[in-house]
């Protein structure tokens, strides 16, 4: 007797038995029903107008950044950036000083992904102007040989701390002339002209006579600002091999000698020019970041008016999960005309909330995941500054769910607020890079005129940064309005 | 251990079929769902022989087994939920349980069972835009049980055996109601809002005992002809700590509520008989009766959902039959095949519901060393009397196997 057919048959039946059951398309909806369960979640929107802010608090970014990729210096729009740099002076130091005269300078190769940008506004193009650089140094004392070796194994962030109290002993201005022009090459895409790739600063004779007469192993700290210029440059940072920032030493005498010294590491500090302190301004490109707090009250209210149930919930250990919030979103009164752009460009305003991970309050960014392509079409991402319009709608959908499901502790509600990206293409509801198919043209929001060919890709924001400013202070004085997509567990009644 | 075992269960995937009690405490196993028992309609607990081994509702049984014996049950179970013309039907596989006795001859008998007694087991979905319908409901839950048990016949009386068990309890919870949107309520112009925008009732927890564990003591009398027994399994209070939630998705969830709801099992009185007709014929009768005085908290916490599940006195009566297959390796194969038939009714624990099935099985003995493989085919109808449950039908396959040894008996015994 064959036993696997003991199996085979039972499993056959059951199979042919399984195809006589059959579940009819109502079925499942109609038994969730008669368990008191939908068969979709009901979405109910609420608004709570006239919403004003208990505080609103600028928070400046003032820590150094790593100057590895970019390098930075300058001034535009009420913040100016400060370039350093960290050389080891190598072996040459017995030459200069045996020189009959000495001359330094530094050159910044400057950023071609910024420049050459065809979405960087052409107006801008040439960039001219009497530079005044304000350079600073620290020249070390002599160093043994493996103080010396050691040096390169000093980690950047140790460094960054202590350019937190950069205290030079010398400091001397220098000036320089700065034209850059950019011109098409023979495929129509922007390159910069021949002359105007480098920033060229010539050292001050200080600085030079400081290091000439030094001897023995030495390190060279050195700081370049220019806080009276309409521009932050842009350059290539330490970690290129090529472009890297270079310092020149020319010995000349009998014979000329030149040395070119590479930073072991660079670094970019960020320093706020406001003069009005009690104004909203939040800076692009670097981490400045506005807190606004809500209070609880109007929105808990607006809550308990439309379910007729008491907010907030106290019941057991008092988290409300009788709902969720599916989207929320603040919406505040915006006026560009306060603001400064580089670039022309819309900017992105970016969200954070705050939120229990583990019982302990975390800050979150929060995602610009629901896109209204209508409103998008017709009059660009509604979240952005320096475009037509005048309101400003964020998405606060985390913060505001964590915020309705523990209110009963007697918090408020809390976001953050910051500019982010500058945005090429404002109005395209896809929210995706656009790569082209055949050659096309594209006129972008700052007027900028983009021509592609088959297999181009255009970017959704700008690769670099807007070094803008934007005037928040109307959030203190007009209302804002918070709307709430949400979804139930109550049963109807 | 009760990681590994939990381990062992998850990946098993342990379910039941039937839709009837899901929020309460789910559909019961009889019998600690053994192939061979299902077979006989769940009759034959006071049945003994050689390898009979664990009875869950009558320890005292494998006091009479000669032999050790491992035994895991499967089953394979399609049920069809029907009300006014809707129906709808799921197929499960369940493991229900996994038993082992040793015998120690004059020192009695040891036994280990784990049981999955409870269980609600169900994964469905149901889409239609037009009607704005986009639900999966999903039910995991099981009580499981570790029982450990010992019996040992009296030294002056061997007719006689007395047994007993613990249950120790242990278990989870899960159940997620996922939903879509329905934006009939809102501003043409706010449904862009709503995109991608599931959102998951979410309940999870895990079942335990309010004490260490509850007990089954039972007597046992083999006859030459008839043999009986009697056990009484003490009340018990389940305890099952619940966690509320509304997510969007595992990561993205809200700080949930705990709730622990309680539910009082009432103590279950059983007796049962076995009358063998000539050498190899039994037939048999079994009973196992409770007292549900408090209705069971469901667990509910959302829309229209019923917050309790009514109880009503819950017993279960079995009928079969069995004739045993021969032990003679030399006779015919179809000799030596044991054939079962049983009926059974069941009052559930669930207010108006009852269960009416009736079942055929064997036990086909595979080599000389004793493995059988028992089959058993099953079917019958649960009715129901209320607005919430739907009547069911059902068919199903039970596997079981069984390992037979010899350990620790030398020559002669």
């Amino acid at each position: 007797m064959n036993k696997k057919k003991f199996i085979l048959f039972p499993l056959l039946a059951f199979v042919l038995s399984s195809c006589l059951f059959d579940t009819d398309d109502e079925g499942l909806s109609n038994w969730l029903s008669d368990q008191g369960m939908p068969s979709s979640y009901k979405v109910q929107t609420v608004t709570v107008g006239d919403l004003n802010p208990l505080s609103a608090e600028v928070y400046r970014d003032t820590l150094p950044e790593n100057a590895r990729v970019r390098g930075l210096f300058g001034s535009v729009s009420g913040m100016s950036y400060k370039a350093f740099f960290d050389f080891k002076l190598e072996s040459f130091l017995d030459t200069l000083n045996a020189a009959d005269s000495v001359m330094s300078y530094l050159h910044l190769r400057l950023l071609d992904s910024y420049y050459t940008d065809a979405s960087t506004p052409s107006k801008m193009f040439p960039i001219e102007e009497q530079l005044k650089v304000h350079v600073s140094w620290i020249v070390s004392e002599k160093m043994s040989n493996s103080e010396y070796k050691d040096l390169e194994n000093v980690t950047d962030s140790v460094w960054f701390h202590e350019l937190e109290s950069w205290n030079p002993k010398y400091s001397a201005d220098t000036t320089i002339s700065v034209s850059i022009k950019r011109t098409k090459d023979k495929k129509g895409k922007f390159v910069l002209d021949s002359l105007s790739s480098y920033l060229t600063i010539d050292m001050p004779k200080d600085l030079v006579e400081d290091v000439r007469k030094s001897k023995g192993n030495r390190r060279l700290q050195l700081s370049i600002t220019a806080p009276e210029a309409s521009h932050i440059y842009r350059f290539y940072g330490s970690a290129y091999t090529v472009y890297h920032p270079q310092l020149v030493m020319e010995a000349m005498g009998k014979k000329q000698y030149a040395k070119s010294y590479a930073p072991m590491r660079s670094a970019r500090v960020y320093s706020n020019r406001e003069k009005c302190s009690d104004c909203l301004v939040l800076h692009g490109g670097v981490y400045d970041s506005l807190l606004v707090e809500f209070p609880s009250k109007p929105i808990l209210k607006a809550l308990s008016d439309f379910y007729g149930d008491e907010f907030p919930y106290t019941v057991g250990d008092s988290n409300d999960v009788r709902q969720a919030v599916v989207m929320a979103e603040v919406t505040f009164y915006r006026d560009d005309s306060k603001g400064q752009s580089e670039l022309g460009l819309p900017v992105m305003v970016v969200v954070g909330t705050y939120m229990d991970s583990a019982d302990v309050p975390v800050f979150r960014g929060e995602q610009y995941a629901k896109l209204n392509k209508p409103l998008i079409n017709a009059s660009g991402h509604p979240n952005m500054v320096f475009h037509e319009g005048d309101s400003l709608s964020l998405q606060v959908t985390y913060g505001m769910r964590d915020f309705i499901n523990r209110a009963s502790d007697g918090r408020t509600f809390k976001m953050v607020m910051r500019l982010g990206k500058s945005v090429v293409l404002d109005k395209d509801s896809t929210y995706r890079d656009r790569v082209f198919v055949k050659a096309d043209s594209t006129e972008i929001a700052n007027g900028n005129v983009i021509k592609s060919a088959s297999g181009d890709t255009l970017q959704v924001f700008f690769s670099d940064v807007d070094f803008a400013r934007y005037d928040f202070s109307t959030i203190k004085s007009k209302p804002a309005t918070l709307k709430l997509w949400l979804a139930s567990k109550r049963g109807e009644e | 251990m009760k990681k590994f075992i939990s381990a062992l269960l998850c990946v098993s995937s342990f379910s039941f079929a039937s839709m009837i009690g899901v929020d309460a405490l789910g559909q019961e196993q009889i019998a600690g769902g053994s192939a061979a028992m299902a077979g006989r309609g769940f009759a034959g607990n006071a049945k003994t022989g050689e390898t009979e081994g664990v009875s869950i509702v009558n320890p005292a049984r494998q006091a009479f087994d000669s032999k050790v014996s491992f035994n895991l049950n499967f089953l394979l179970d399609v049920s069809t939920a029907d009300r006014s013309n809707s129906h709808f039907t799921k197929t499960n596989v369940a493991i229900p349980s996994m038993n082992l006795t040793f015998p120690m001859n004059d020192f009695g008998a040891l036994g280990f069972s784990l049981w999955q007694h409870y269980s609600s087991s169900m994964r469905e979905s149901v889409n239609n835009e037009a009607e704005n319908w986009n639900a999966e409901i999903e039910y995991q839950s099981s009580v499981y049980e570790l029982v450990p048990s010992y019996a040992i016949r009296l030294p002056f009386y061997r007719a006689i055996s007395l047994g007993a068990s613990a249950h120790f309890v242990m278990g989870s919870f899960n159940r997620n109601l996922t939903l879509g949107p329905d934006n009939s309520e809102i501003d043409s112009a706010d449904v862009w809002a709503t995109n991608n925008s599931d959102v998951t009732d979410h309940v999870s927890g895990d079942w335990d005992l309010k004490s260490s564990a509850y007990f089954t003591v039972a007597a046992q009398f083999r006859g030459r002809m008839a043999s009986y027994y009697l056990s009484f399994t003490t009340p018990y209070t389940l305890k099952n700590e619940l966690e509320y939630n509304f997510r969007f998705s595992e990561l993205d969830t809200l700080a949930p509520t705990r709730y622990t709801r309680s539910i009082k099992v009432p103590a279950m009185f059983a007796t049962g008989v076995n009358y063998r007709l000539n050498k190899r014929h039994n037939v048999m009768a079994d009973v196992a009766w409770r007292a549900w005085t408090r209705d069971i908290e469901n667990v509910a916490g959302s829309w229209n959902m019923s917050q309790v599940t009514k109880t009503q006195n819950d017993f279960n009566i079995s009928i079969g039959y069995q004739r045993d297959g021969s032990d003679v390796f030399y006779d015919s194969y179809w000799d030596r095949i044991a054939y079962r038939a049983g009926l059974w009714y069941k009052n559930w624990y669930v207010e108006d519901v009852s269960e009416i099935g009736g079942s055929i099985g064997a036990g086909f003995p595979l080599g000389r060393k004793g493995m059988t493989l028992d089959l058993a085919i099953q079917g019958g109808v649960r009715l129901t009397d209320d607005d919430r449950n739907w009547s069911e039908s059902f068919i199903g396959i039970r596997l079981g196997l069984v390992g037979v040894g010899n350990w620790g008996k030398t020559r002669g015994q």
